[in-house]
């Protein structure tokens, strides 16, 4: 049985974005707004179909992909990342009318590639995800045509991009050349019968080093922070967050569970790995002086945190990464639009923009401090929890306490550039007293993220649970 | 809803309440926020008086589960060893929001933050969930933070960001410490009264590292010798008002966290420490005199003196007897008393004169006498005059200390010799000798400034003349904590 049935979703979510770039075509430009509209509810309907199988499981085409309650979560992650996207992309001004369908078009795409590779279970079908993620990302990423920044940054990830690709496709072939397959879930590719087949182990571990540059995990990150800057920001927003989750979603099932890392005896590495990550993401982050950049620093330091959980790899590091992946996805979208809105007023991503913003505007200074003090872990906002339960994975197994300990030093030193922030909104004066307005859609955006910041620190349980669930019916 | 609940609860009501205000009704600002804390601490009266001083269990217990997954329960209570202490933060958070009625800039904020600061202070005391205190003593930091960098004095963006720094670093490795004490015990829990029993019975090495990683995050907050230095800054910088609850309340939230786990949950190696942790008391005892005594600051002064003070209450920490421990506690709600008066008063010339140079002033008893008589009974008091508040608890520190380590008491009495002669000092440089005539249009304490200031002067002679009535609260917890760890 070909279960073509279970790719629904991602199915109708091309056919809209299809849909949609051919009414880009046709539509005044005055009504094109209506574009993103179009593209909101129909990342939300199938936002919805996601919700309602939510706890389904089941393979399809002889496991070329999968359905299971982890799969969902990194839909559902995915969707609503792309709707936040599609809301903050409505009054940014520097996409075109006419480009909107295109624009929108692009976003589901990826998308989409998004949510296939979060069920990817061959490494052809992997592939095929990546580069419809990838291709959709190029353009985007180079969306803004009169910003030489952001032809800089696109073409800085195209070439980074297709360097990955390349060494993934390597990879796969090593592993098929070892194994006779491109399936991971078939007896053939079973770790134990290819353990001292150095071609099995060199497939692996270039399928690592792609999935390296897709979460920007040094020493792979240098891509990051100039298509950050260049990108317009929602695009940022939406690289930052369901990027990188998706890659990290495929990563946390292809080396936590079917083929763990610890069968490949490449932990350590891993963990060194992560180690790095975090520590030269936030060490990087102190000299920033662009509030883009800085997120982008930040979010390597991030995805530094939450490869803790896939080094430790037992069900709590898996819900943990699980659970850090929720966190991230409201604090940093959350982040973002508030950067965007701020970059809207004063025409800056200097951090200098920043200064006295909370005589211009309170309750977006609070709300920026909550995005904040929220990446840097501090309770009782959600990232305190998703720090708490990485941690705790990582002291719960002895063996990588020192990951643990590295986390904290580098928690505290990235207080600093959280706070930097922080004090220039608060401490500081600026020249320009007017307040700071928010349009409609992205107050939906920050008001959303702001109270799941909070709401989700102060009552993880349900989404505890939900992780939990994640994990024991992974299949 | 319990009556810890209650008090918890009202002050973030009140801050709730103030961000709803548009910030140019400054009296009604101030009113809610005087409103909310006074209701926290008639609360808190009414605590002191069901509080039931003939047993040593936990009580006014409310426990509510929070995050089944990791067995975390919203779960207070108090005894002995929180009861004053909750008071003590009631109280000082009341005097320094009326001291604090002075302040004119972001009003809003300020005492937005302030409830929030005592929200935080007061969940930190009643928890009996490791997790549920870990969240208050962090919920504290943050605005403490704001409130140092906005109004604090020309080095406050420093002073915030190093106080902050400091504090979590020591907190986030104290949260290592939770979580290693959480996974070695059967079911996992972070119940506090729970983990008592359990944690005592781990190997002695894992009970070194468990103790370190919560040493450190509770002796930064103390601060104990060598993690001071923030707090002179943060001292200095800060405004009045959050002087006090800083020298008042937050030290006391290092000392509390030893007593209240490192000591129990870890007897092996609160033994294996005690030669460390002597070394440290006197350490902070001599060497925070002597800084004292350096100081031509007079706030900077009153915060070195407070880490002199805290050494006296590790001091008796490290009698590991009941007299010592009575004496560390009774210590920590004087020093609160004490200290937090000392820098009301140094605000209160700071005010009028503003320069804290010991040196600028002169024969200033004769003209403020009000003034000079609260300062001199604070100073004797800190001092260890008997008959006031001070000399009650740094005897028993000492008396019980002197038990277990005779020779390291004898070198911390020079501590209290060099105490004596900084403070007397100050008393003669500031209000004796020939009278400053530039000082001359300067008024006397207004109505706002006694009423802050009086009610702790009349605490301190109070407690020094019937210590019983702060020791009865305290003594049944202390005899059953030293039961425990012995």
């Amino acid at each position: 049985m070909t279960n073509l049935i279970l790719l629904n979703p991602e199915i109708i979510l091309a056919a809209a974005g299809l849909f949609i770039l051919l009414a880009g075509a046709f539509i005044e430009e005055a009504r094109a707004k209506l574009l993103f509209h179009l593209g909101t509810i129909s990342a939300l309907a199938v936002l919805g179909m996601i919700i309602a199988h939510a706890a389904f499981s089941a393979y399809g085409a002889g496991t070329m992909w999968i359905l299971d309650p982890g799969a969902q979560l990194f839909k559902f992650i995915i969707l609503t990342a792309t709707v936040f996207t599609l809301l903050l992309s409505v009054n940014y001004a520097a996409i075109q009318p006419r480009h909107i369908g295109t624009y929108t078009a692009l976003l589901l795409w990826a998308s989409c590639g998004m949510m296939l590779l979060s069920g990817a279970m061959d490494l052809i079908y992997l592939l095929i995800a990546l580069e419809l993620i990838s291709i959709s990302c190029f353009i985007l990423t180079g969306f803004e045509q009169k910003n030489p920044r952001s032809a800089e940054g696109a073409i800085k990830y195209f070439l980074m991009g297709g360097l990955s690709t390349a060494v993934t496709i390597y990879g796969i072939s090593l592993f098929y050349g070892a194994t006779g397959t491109t399936s991971l879930f078939s007896g053939a590719s079973a770790v134990g019968l290819h353990l001292n087949d150095p071609a099995y182990l060199m497939g692996m571990l270039f399928l690592l080093v792609g999935f390296g540059f897709k979460i920007s995990m040094v020493p792979f990150h240098f891509w990051a922070p100039d298509a950050y800057e260049g990108a317009p920001t929602p695009v940022t927003a939406y690289l930052s967050v369901a990027s990188k989750l998706a890659a990290l979603g495929a990563m946390m099932r292809i080396f936590a569970s079917v083929i763990p890392h610890q069968a490949l005896n490449i932990t350590l590495l891993i963990a060194g790995l992560a180690a790095l990550t975090m520590t030269l993401g936030n060490l990087t982050a102190l000299f920033q002086t662009n509030i883009k950049r800085l997120l982008a620093y930040s979010s390597i330091a991030q995805a530094g945190y939450m490869l803790i959980g896939l080094v430790v790899a037992d069900p709590i590091g898996r819900e943990s990464v699980f659970f850090y992946a929720l966190a991230y996805l409201v604090t940093n979208m959350g982040a973002f639009a508030v950067a965007m809105i701020v970059a809207g007023r004063t025409g800056s991503y200097e951090l200098e923009a920043y200064d006295g913003l909370a005589r211009r505007s309170l309750g977006l200074s609070i709300v920026m401090v909550m995005f904040l003090l929220s990446l840097a872990g501090i309770p009782p906002l959600v990232g305190f929890i998703a720090k708490f339960y990485v941690f705790a994975s990582a002291v719960n197994s002895h063996q990588f306490l020192w990951l643990a300990v590295l986390g904290v030093v580098n928690s505290v030193v990235s207080v600093y550039y959280y706070m930097n922030i922080a004090r220039r909104m608060f401490f500081l004066e600026s020249r320009d007293t007017s307040p700071v307005e928010t349009d409609i859609y992205t107050a939906c955006v920050i008001g959303i993220t702001s109270a799941a910041t909070l709401f989700m620190g102060l009552l993880p349980e349900t989404f505890m649970r939900l992780v939990k669930d994640c994990v024991s019916f992974h299949l | 809803m319990s009556l810890l609940s209650l008090i918890v609860i009202t002050p973030l009501i009140g801050a709730l309440l103030i961000l709803a205000i548009p910030g140019t009704r400054i009296k009604l600002i101030q009113g809610v926020a005087l409103v909310f804390s006074a209701l926290c601490l008639v609360l808190s009266g009414q605590l002191y008086r069901v509080f039931d001083t003939t047993t040593a269990a936990m009580q006014l217990v409310q426990r509510v589960s929070w995050i089944p997954a990791f067995n975390i329960y919203y779960y207070v209570g108090v005894d002995g060893l929180s009861v004053a202490l909750v008071i003590l933060t009631a109280l000082l958070t009341v005097l320094a929001i009326i001291y604090s009625f002075n302040i004119t800039l972001r009003v809003k904020e300020f005492f937005f933050w302030f409830l929030l600061l005592e929200v935080g202070m007061l969940g930190v005391f009643v928890s009996l969930d490791f997790f549920l205190f870990y969240v208050f003593w962090e919920l504290t930091l943050v605005p403490m933070y704001f409130l140092i960098g906005v109004w604090g004095g020309p080095k406050k963006e420093y002073a915030a960001i190093k106080f902050f720094l400091y504090t979590l670093f020591g907190s986030l490795l104290m949260l290592l410490g939770i979580l290693a004490l959480y996974f070695n015990s059967t079911p996992h829990t972070f119940d506090m009264v729970e983990l008592i029993n359990q944690a005592r019975l781990l190997p002695l090495t894992m009970q070194i590292w468990i103790f370190l990683a919560l040493y450190v995050g509770f002796a930064i907050k103390i601060p104990a010798f060598p993690f001071h230095t923030w707090l002179p800054l943060a001292h200095v910088e800060a405004p009045t008002g959050v002087s006090v609850i800083l020298a008042g309340v937050l030290l006391k939230m290092g000392t509390y966290g030893i007593m209240r786990v490192s000591f129990p949950a870890l007897p092996l190696a609160t033994r294996w420490f005690m030669p460390f942790l002597i070394v440290i008391a006197v350490i902070n005892i001599v060497y925070g005199a002597f800084c004292a005594m350096a100081q031509k600051d007079l706030k900077k002064m009153v915060a070195y003196s407070s880490v002199n003070h805290m050494g006296y209450c590790l001091l008796g920490m490290t009698a590991m007897s009941a007299i010592g421990f009575n004496g560390a506690v009774l210590q920590m709600i004087t020093h609160g008393l004490i200290t937090g008066s000392l820098f009301f008063l140094v605000g209160v010339i700071y005010d009028r004169a503003h320069t804290r140079d010991i040196d600028a002033f002169g024969g200033l008893a004769a003209r403020f006498p009000i003034y000079a008589g609260l300062m001199i009974i604070q100073v004797m008091a800190s001092l260890g005059l008997p008959g006031l508040a001070g000399f009650v608890g740094e005897f028993l520190c000492f008396l019980g200390a002197f038990n277990s380590w005779p020779y390291y008491v004898g070198i911390a009495t020079i501590g209290i010799l060099v105490t004596a002669a900084f403070f007397l000092r100050m008393i003669e440089k500031v209000f004796l000798g020939p009278f400053n005539e530039k000082w001359a249009g300067l008024k006397d304490m207004d109505l706002r400034e006694l009423i802050a200031i009086v009610p702790l002067a009349v605490l301190t002679i109070v407690i020094g003349i019937w210590p019983r009535f702060c020791l009865d609260l305290i003594d049944p917890t202390i005899t059953y904590l030293v039961g425990i760890i012995k």
